[in-house]
């Protein structure tokens, strides 16, 4: 029993850490500072009016002064909504991305692991495909045809973009010849040549390209935000959430942000492996490894924000056929590629 | 009489002899300019700005003062005429104080509108001006600046012709020629504000209407003045929905340019204790409750009492329509006791004023006698309370005079109905009282004293939903389910009374005269024919 | 006629979107090094604590000037209240009784909600008794009342005019 106990107790503060501290605390810092980024980034100023007396801290505290003015704006239901799926909304748009930390790895071995599963990238893809859920309720419960039609293109571009995201995956699973995360992670490990980290990026580069604009697509960001538009469909699917509730739609962006960049780095860029750097255990090591899957994770997170705010947004149709007419049949053809050097190389 | 032929402008028109060359421009269609002309004056030709060139003197003669000759050709738009004017004109200005921010005449004035017209050059003179008296309190109704006159000498002739009074005269000479009232007079005569009116300056003004609004902004409609029974047309000015002042209109067969200075006073009665909305046992409520409320009232009467002990108060200061609707009621229920109220008989003069102070009074009468009624008068109905033959009134108008045994009689009766537009002493205590439109606000005809129907028409916006007096009578019949004719309009009134009483009959749709902004001619009234402004 | 529109021709790294998006991000992370390190390109003025500087001409709010007495220039003519397109203006008339000014504006109101700063009446006015010089923007207001001003406030914003009353010769 005890050991049993302890088992929880260790899950329990595992997940804390990972959910509480570093994904919520990560996604509540880039509310702050993708609008400080971006405007810097567009010779801009950005938010800095926040202050405590004289204290502005470069407008840090307005990712405190956010969730208080949220928290205090009415909580709006319209008439005509239907009541129990418009307010179950915004849960499903942020409660399958915070799940998919559990099979992140932050480090080597089953301690920084929440879930050392198997199946990781299944179930990953798994729930990825039912962030499209909360998009699609919260439109249709809204009762707004703005709502809807937001919803209409949510959907569409989240399937769409799903094949993408998937295939791309099928060409590191065969290379690697895993689906568990960690698996996938310690066959990055090898060098190749010699020199070459056998990182994702490396021996699949068009699969790595596709999978951060497809993963862009997926959570709905610029360019790829066509499920919103001020001039044809307003705020779209969250037109008609205030408070908190629109508070969590945003939320639940910026934690898609962090996993999609987790899976990026897990996946492409080696996990929390130091190239050049055999693994062999010790405390030191170790959190140097953590320490380093963090920082690409923030890289990965880095270049999120600056494609959102270098490209100009595709319109609708333009989204649709990058995404079936382009993005899927490169990634066939990659995954083609893949399967016959792999054949060359390794023979039947 | 042979008709002479003369050349204006190039215009052959034939008239008269002994026609001025201004009449026979006038019939050309062409304006000359004028300061001291008045149709109804004499002619001093002595402000010079008529001056037209003419192929029979070697200099400009006066048009005003000048006799056509018999192939008289007259150019009014050459240039030696033109330069002329332009001279006429920088000579009035020269000591003119050109304050006209301050001058109340701004906007109506006759020398603006030629300085704009015929010169519209910047002054050449490095004198400082004349000064002299201003804001000087003339008379009691009219305030003098001496400055601004140009000495047109229109008011004195005015004072000496018209009103035959000759308070006024001319002092100094030259440039320091004032107009001045001879040693302790004043200006005071019964018609002391036509002097206003003449003024083609800023001189003489009304002191009533002094600074309360600049002219532009008067909206105007033809209408008839309620003074006395002669029954004066006059223009109604009104601006953020209020009477401002009354103007007389020309008309040849009642008022000719003039009107008297009560009458225009007499637009301030109508805005004491305007009444806007009914009064149901003191309450305020909306017309169609106080409607109804009277409906029931007379109803609840007539079956406890009877239709005989019932009488209906007409004022002779309702138009023909209110009357004649008033008049359908009374019908309709069966009422045979009427009693005429109205204002009590004052002084007449030997001008305008008659000693009647009430507009239609000849129409009230023409109309009971249309339907065969007959009525006593107001004072009757004190002996018929204490008969106790009256125990109830439906009472219209507030312009009765104050009668205390009256009063005091009407206290004891079960039913007091007042359609009024103004609240009084007669309409306190009464059990329901219907706000009604004044004549200003309605549209309707009033028959004077000489038996001239004339129309008034509608200046004010009525306050509220608040309905004409015939309005309101026809849906307390309605309400009442007496046989009363569905009247839509004034209009529809006037063509069934007319049809009772064809003395009656007038042109309805005669010029309304309602503008808005700044008059299209500059003082309306100076001549008979009036011509648009250009620009 | 139809307008024929000169679309650029792309090059296929171009077309291949990925390049020019790589460069783009290039550009974008140079600004904002530079930005980061000096403010090189930024031009935000912080508002309430950076005022800007008005050009002479700015028609801020309006003003009642002073004649040499202190009393207002204004001899409520109402020629600003006529100009002005808004409707803005309200003005009463008053008599002072003295043989100089005579009239004077007992109340002048504007409401600067419905103001459009336009410059009409200080055109119209003949007096140089409004001036929209002051340099004062409409502040924002809780109560719509509190944006009509009064006689007062305009008049404590104004001062004396070198214009003289009616002119040079008086």
């Amino acid at each position: 029993m005890g050991s049993t106990l302890h088992l929880v107790g260790f899950a329990l503060l595992k997940i804390t850490l990972i959910l509480l501290v570093f994904v919520m605390g990560v996604a509540t810092v880039l509310t702050w500072l993708e609008r400080k980024y971006s405007a810097f980034m567009q010779d801009r100023i950005g938010p800095n009016r926040a202050n405590i007396g004289k204290l502005r801290l470069g407008g840090l505290l307005h990712m405190i002064a956010d969730p208080i003015k949220m928290i205090f704006k009415e909580d709006f239901t319209p008439s005509e909504a239907s009541p129990w799926l418009y307010r179950l909304a915004p849960f499903l748009a942020v409660v399958p991305p915070m799940v998919i930390f559990a099979v992140i790895p932050f480090g080597p071995g089953d301690a920084f692991v929440i879930s050392n599963a198997g199946i990781g990238m299944l179930f990953i893809l798994a729930l990825s495909s039912l962030g499209v859920y909360g998009a699609v309720i919260g439109a249709w419960a809204s009762n707004n045809k703005y709502s809807l039609l937001g919803g209409l293109r949510t959907s569409a571009q989240m399937i769409s973009y799903e094949v993408t995201i998937g295939l791309n995956l099928v060409g590191v699973f065969m290379i690697y010849e895993s689906i568990s995360l960690q698996g996938i992670i310690v066959e990055q490990g090898d060098v190749l040549f010699g020199f070459l980290p056998a990182w994702g990026i490396v021996l699949q580069p068009v699969a790595f390209i596709l999978f951060l604009f497809a993963s862009v697509a997926e959570s709905k960001r610029a360019p790829f935000d066509a499920p919103e538009g001020d001039s044809e469909i307003v705020a779209g699917y969250h037109l008609e959430y205030s408070s908190m509730k629109f508070a969590l739609f945003a939320l639940g962006e910026f934690i898609e942000v962090v996993g999609i960049a987790c899976i990026g780095a897990c996946v492409f860029l080696g996990g929390w492996q130091i190239p050049w750097v055999q693994h062999t255990g010790g405390i030191l090591l170790t959190a140097a490894e953590v320490g380093i899957f963090i920082a690409k994770v923030f890289f990965l997170i880095w270049l999120q924000m600056a494609i959102r705010w270098t490209a100009p947004r595709f319109r609708y149709d333009q989204v649709m056929r990058l995404g079936w007419k382009y993005m899927l049949p490169i990634s066939l053809a990659n995954i083609l590629l893949t399967g016959v050097v792999l054949y060359l190389v390794k023979g039947a | 009489m042979s008709l002479i032929k003369v050349k204006i402008d190039g215009t052959e028109v034939e008239v008269p002899p002994g026609t001025t060359i201004l009449k026979a421009a006038e019939q050309a269609g062409v304006e000359i300019p004028t300061f001291c002309y008045h149709d109804a004056l004499t002619r001093p030709a002595n402000c010079r700005m008529c001056l037209v060139n003419t192929n029979k003197a070697p200099k400009l003669l006066p048009a005003c003062y000048s006799t056509v000759m018999d192939g008289m050709e007259v150019t009014t738009t050459d240039p030696k005429t033109e330069k002329t004017r332009k001279s006429t004109l920088e000579f009035i200005l020269l000591h003119h104080p050109v304050d006209c921010p301050i001058c109340d005449q701004a906007g109506e004035c006759t020398l603006q509108n030629h300085y704009f017209d015929h010169s519209a050059s910047k002054s050449r003179s490095f004198t400082r001006k004349n000064h002299k008296p201003k804001a000087v309190e003339i008379g009691p109704r009219v305030t003098f600046d001496a400055e601004r006159c140009i000495v047109c000498t229109r008011c004195v002739r005015f004072c000496d012709e018209v009103s035959k009074s000759g308070e006024l005269q001319v002092v100094q000479r030259g440039e320091r020629s004032e107009i001045s009232t001879f040693p302790g007079r004043s200006l005071d005569n019964a018609y002391s504000l036509n002097t206003v009116d003449l003024c083609p300056v800023g001189a003489l003004t009304s002191t009533d209407f002094r600074f309360k609004m600049r002219v532009w902004f008067l909206n105007s409609a033809n209408s008839v003045c309620s003074g006395c029974a002669r029954g004066c047309n006059i223009i109604v000015d009104h601006g953020e929905n209020r009477v401002q002042r009354y103007r007389p209109r020309y008309n040849a067969d009642v008022n000719q340019f003039w009107m008297c200075d009560a009458g225009r006073e007499t637009y301030q009665e109508f805005q004491q204790q305007r009444l806007d909305s009914g009064r149901v046992s003191g309450f305020e409520v909306p017309t169609k409750d106080a409607l109804s409320a009277a409906a029931a009232a007379i109803d609840a009467f007539v079956k406890e009492r009877s239709v005989d002990a019932l009488a209906f108060v007409l004022s002779p200061l309702s138009t023909n329509e209110d009357t004649w609707g008033v008049l359908a009621l009374a019908e309709a229920l069966g009422v045979t006791r009427f009693y005429v109220g109205g204002r009590a008989a004052g002084q007449a003069d030997e001008l305008l004023v008659l000693a009647d102070k009430n507009p239609n009074r000849k129409g009230l009468e023409t109309l009971l006698a249309a339907r065969g009624l007959t009525a006593e008068p107001l004072s009757a109905l004190t002996t018929g309370i204490a008969s106790g033959a009256v125990g109830g009134v439906v009472w219209v108008g507030h312009e009765h005079p104050r009668n205390a045994p009256l009063e005091a009689a009407l206290q004891k009766l079960a039913l007091r109905v007042v359609l009024t537009s103004n609240a009084s002493v007669w309409s306190t205590g009464a059990s329901v009282i219907v706000a009604t439109r004044t004549f200003e606000e309605s549209d309707g005809t009033w028959t004077n004293a000489a038996g001239k129907t004339q129309r008034l028409f509608r200046a004010l916006e009525p306050l509220r939903e608040i309905p004409p007096t015939w309005d309101a009578a026809a849906r307390i019949g309605r309400a009442l389910s007496a046989a009363l004719p569905l009247w839509l309009s004034a209009r529809s009134v006037f063509d069934e009374l007319v049809r009772a009483a064809p003395t009656l009959a007038t042109t309805w749709d005669g010029p309304s005269g309602r503008k808005q902004g700044r008059p299209d001619v500059p003082n309306p009234g100076f001549r008979a024919q009036a011509f648009p402004r250009r620009g | 006629m139809g307008y024929k529109v000169n679309r650029p021709e792309f090059t296929l790294a171009e077309n291949a979107y990925f390049v020019e998006m790589a460069k783009g991000i290039g550009v974008a992370t140079k600004h904002l090094v530079e930005n980061l390190a000096s403010r090189k390109h930024t031009v935000t003025r912080e508002y309430p604590e950076q005022q800007p500087e008005y050009a002479a001409r700015y028609r801020g709010q309006h003003r009642l000037m002073l004649r040499d007495d202190g009393r207002a220039r204004c001899v409520a003519c109402m020629l600003c209240s006529t100009a002005c397109p808004a409707k803005c203006i309200t003005i009463q008339a008053g008599d002072y009784g003295d043989d100089q000014v005579e009239k004077y504006p007992i109340k002048f109101e504007i409401d600067l909600l419905v103001c459009v700063y336009c410059g009409m009446c200080e055109e119209a006015c003949p007096c140089d008794a409004i001036r929209m010089d002051s340099g004062v923007h409409a502040a924002p207001e809780l109560h719509r009342a509190a944006s009509r001003v009064g006689k007062v406030d305009l008049l404590r914003l104004g001062e004396l005019s070198i214009a003289q009353q009616g002119g040079t010769f008086r």
